[in-house]
């Protein structure tokens, strides 16, 4: 550049001639500053027709059914093996399915009987479960049938577990659809959805099974907490049962 | 007197009251509980056969009925009672016919074996009070719907039975 000559600033009509590359420019940077909305939407609206389909959906929900069966068995094979290093009660051998021919969940007796017996291995004393959890126990048997009294029985005591306040309570049955919870200690912190499984401590039942799930808190019962328990397992409704094995 | 249990048939019809407490019929529930089948069974039968009839009858269901359930409690005295008081006062009164006079008798016996159901249960220490109330009342009241139809059927039977016997 010679000396001397003073340097030119560009033309006003040239900015603004040049506005709709400006408007561009900021456009693009809100879609930088924005993470690519708009251009992801777009094309999320664009693709949609391809998008996939139920079949999909459920190959990956049964990958994840499956996943999680892996690990829930390898789990409880982690649990046995760890209960028995502490010598407690493990989760039993096996099972009897057993279908329900007849069924007294109310009146003066809270019972069922089961189409297997001591013929099918059955024996008093055995755990019962239905599709829900722990429904009750076995208390007589024959060749080909089983007695179960049930949770709700009155003579039915189950040591159980609420997981999320730690703490140990006896199940009691009271002649109603809903036994009750008795707690060991006056103010143990339950409240109304926790749920109660069978006591990790117990040699009746196995542990861990599901109970139900804390109903109502009667936290002026004297000398300790009462809760009211729903049975997760429909006693009304079930028609097979499982027998555990110990 | 016993002229019904010369009749074996007559006799395996007591083999439905086992099966119906086994089946427990879900629409013939109250509040979910079952009628006292034993004592519409055990009214008309004790009603025609006499008092020892009637007492040997309900001894053996009280037996059939404490096997099938759990537990101590037992029906064995109150139904054996019945079937006394319903043998004599067969026996001894006018026939009881009317439907009225079945419900209430049904009435009185539904309440008598729950009664002494609820008091063995209170005395084993298992029932509270209030649950147990509510499956006496609801036995009585629905053993005592049933009965009118129900006695009256096996009634007319079992007099027809008997009639047929003497002549």
């Amino acid at each position: 550049m010679p000396p001397g000559r003073r340097q030119r600033l560009p033309a006003l009509g040239g900015i603004l001639q040049a506005w709709p590359w400006v408007l561009l420019l900021l456009a693009l940077l809100a879609v930088r500053l924005s993470k690519g909305a708009g251009f992801a939407d777009a094309y999320a609206l664009l693709s949609r027709p391809f998008w996939p389909g139920s079949a999909q959906g459920e190959w990956l929900r049964s990958a994840e059914i499956l996943n999680s069966q892996t690990r829930l068995s390898q789990l409880e094979l982690d649990n046995r093996r760890l209960r028995s290093l502490l010598q407690l009660q493990t989760g039993g051998k096996g099972m009897v399915s057993a279908p329900v021919i007849s069924r007294q969940p109310g009146g003066w007796w809270q019972q069922l009987v089961i189409g297997s017996g001591a013929l099918q291995g059955v024996r008093p004393g055995m755990s019962v479960t239905a599709p829900g959890g722990l429904i009750g126990r076995v208390a007589s048997v024959t060749p080909s049938t089983a007695t179960v009294a049930l949770l709700t029985d009155p003579g039915s005591r189950v040591g159980v577990w609420v997981g999320r306040i730690q703490r140990h309570g006896l199940l009691t049955g009271i002649g109603t659809s809903r036994p009750l919870l008795r707690f060991l200690e006056k103010d143990p912190g339950v409240r109304p959805g926790d749920v109660v499984v069978t006591s990790p401590a117990s040699t009746l039942v196995p542990p861990n099974l599901t109970v139900g799930v804390i109903q109502s808190v009667d936290e002026r019962a004297v000398p300790a907490t009462d809760a009211v328990v729903q049975l997760s397992a429909p006693l009304d409704a079930v028609d097979w049962v499982q027998v555990l094995v110990p | 007197m016993s002229q019904l249990t010369r009749h074996r048939w007559c006799l395996a019809t007591a083999l439905l009251v086992p099966w119906l407490v086994l089946a427990s019929p879900g629409p013939l529930k109250l509040a979910g509980v079952a009628p006292a089948w034993a004592v519409l069974w055990l009214l008309p039968w004790a009603l025609v056969d006499g008092p020892l009839s009637g007492a040997l009858a309900g001894l053996g269901l009280g037996l059939v009925l404490d096997g099938l359930h759990l537990g101590p409690i037992s029906e064995i005295p109150a139904l054996a009672l019945l079937g006394w008081w319903w043998g004599r006062m067969g026996r001894l009164g006018p026939p009881i016919e009317r439907s009225f006079s079945l419900g209430l008798l049904a009435l009185i016996g539904a309440a008598l074996v729950g009664g002494s159901l609820l008091l063995q249960s209170l005395l084993a220490g298992g029932w509270p009070l209030l649950p147990a109330l509510h499956t006496w009342l609801a036995q009585t009241l629905l053993t005592a719907l049933l009965a009118p139809p129900l006695c009256s059927l096996q009634l007319l039977l079992w007099r027809r039975q008997t009639l047929g016997g003497r002549s």
